[in-house]
């Protein structure tokens, strides 16, 4: 048993998911002590929230689940040996990224697996869902009609299209597993309200225009992330937010653009031209900012924008 | 040997710089709050260029504690 030390009572989503993640890692229990150390009383409702979520989502998946997360761990210290000896992230093109992750039907489903419990896990995983959800959904206009372009796990696209503020949701994808991987998520997670997932590739936007957009963790997936915002800036409607999430210094498989610090990314959204409502700053699970600026460790970097 | 470890211990003061205690061979991850598998990789890279080695990716996750990176360390100076 996972003990009240680690998770208080009247938790019970995320204690049957710590539990059955020590158990299959158990290396791992030190790591999520410190990452539940000082969550705050919200931090513990929003968690166990989303703790639900993901194990409705993993279903009889669980242990698949919680093994691909220890997997995952392992590759990600891989990429952070060569990050830490050269200062490069191992590839820099999609070619190589394709070949070496998304062209492997097994590997990738073992990739979004582990990625579904390090939102719960890594927490500014975690702080970004939540950010997304009381800063950037909640404050949309009533009836806001949102897109999400590549949401892989679909908590986001879940949190956006559940919210009684939403008007229509939809979302693209290039992957046709990804998009089946989505799918089941939303349909676990009994979303009553119908989401079209299209399988559009941002770089061959149609000509339309969404109040809310919503970008996570994809920019550094890209060879050009400067156009990339320069499409969401023609996509985006004059009064629309945007929603955008991207990490730095945080070498994974298929990440290919390295952003080396915030504010590296944070003038490009704003060359983009976007006006930055917010920011939100948040260092990988055990450190201060501080301290993730000094050593160069993973941040994740959220931001909410509109129109300059 | 001894100069390992004072060369170890500029590493373990810079990059750990909460930890106040002694650095000796018996000192591991468990002794240091900020030592966690991200910042253990930091720290073994950060020995590699100051002793121009290399270790394997199986060394990296293996060391125990400085007395067996120490070990380690002589060992690739030893001819084989």
């Amino acid at each position: 048993m996972v003990s009240r030390e680690m998770i208080p009572a009247g938790h019970p989503h995320i204690g049957k998911l710590v539990q059955h993640q020590i158990r299959v890692f158990p290396e791992h229990e030190g790591f999520l002590r410190e990452r539940f150390s000082s969550l705050s009383d919200a931090g513990w409702l929003f968690i166990e929230e989303i703790a639900a979520k993901v194990l409705q989502v993993a279903g009889e998946r669980l242990e698949r689940v919680c093994e691909d997360y220890r997997w995952l761990s392992g590759v990600v210290l891989e990429e952070e040996l060569h990050f830490r000896r050269t200062g490069r992230y191992r590839f820099a093109t999609f070619e190589q990224a394709d070949a070496e992750v998304y062209s492997r039907p097994e590997l990738m489903s073992r990739y979004m697996n582990g990625l579904l419990a390090s939102q719960l896990w890594w927490r500014n995983h975690t702080e970004m869902l939540n950010y997304f959800r009381d800063d950037f959904i909640e404050c949309n206009a009533v009836g806001f009609d949102h897109l999400e372009i590549g949401p892989g796990h679909g908590l986001f696209l879940y949190l956006a299209a559940a919210s009684q503020r939403c008007g229509h949701a939809e979302a693209w994808d290039i992957s046709d597993a990804s998009i089946s991987n989505t799918h089941h998520a939303l349909n676990a997670m009994h979303l009553t309200r119908q989401v079209l997932i299209s399988k559009i590739d941002l770089f061959d936007a149609p000509d339309r225009q969404f109040g809310s957009i919503a970008f996570s963790e994809v920019l550094e997936h890209l060879e050009k992330p400067r156009d990339a915002l320069a499409i969401l800036h023609r996509l985006l409607r004059d009064d629309g937010r945007l929603f955008l999430n991207a990490p730095v210094n945080s070498p994974a498989p298929d990440h290919i653009y390295l952003f080396e610090t915030p504010e590296e990314l944070l003038e490009m959204i704003r060359n983009a031209g976007f006006l930055l409502e917010s920011i939100r700053l948040s260092p990988c699970t055990g450190a201060t900012l501080e301290w993730a600026r000094r050593r160069k460790l993973t941040i994740s970097v959220g931001v909410i924008a509109r129109k300059a | 040997m001894e100069n390992d470890l004072e060369r170890i211990t500029t590493i373990v003061r810079n990059l750990f710089d909460e930890y106040e205690g002694p650095v000796t061979p018996m000192l591991s991850a468990r002794d240091v709050a900020q030592w966690n598998s991200l910042l253990n990789v930091q720290f073994l890279v950060l020995v590699e260029k100051e002793f121009g080695i290399q270790f394997s990716s199986r060394q990296v996750a293996q060391f125990k504690n400085i007395g067996e990176l120490m070990a380690a360390l002589q060992a690739k100076r030893t001819p084989q």
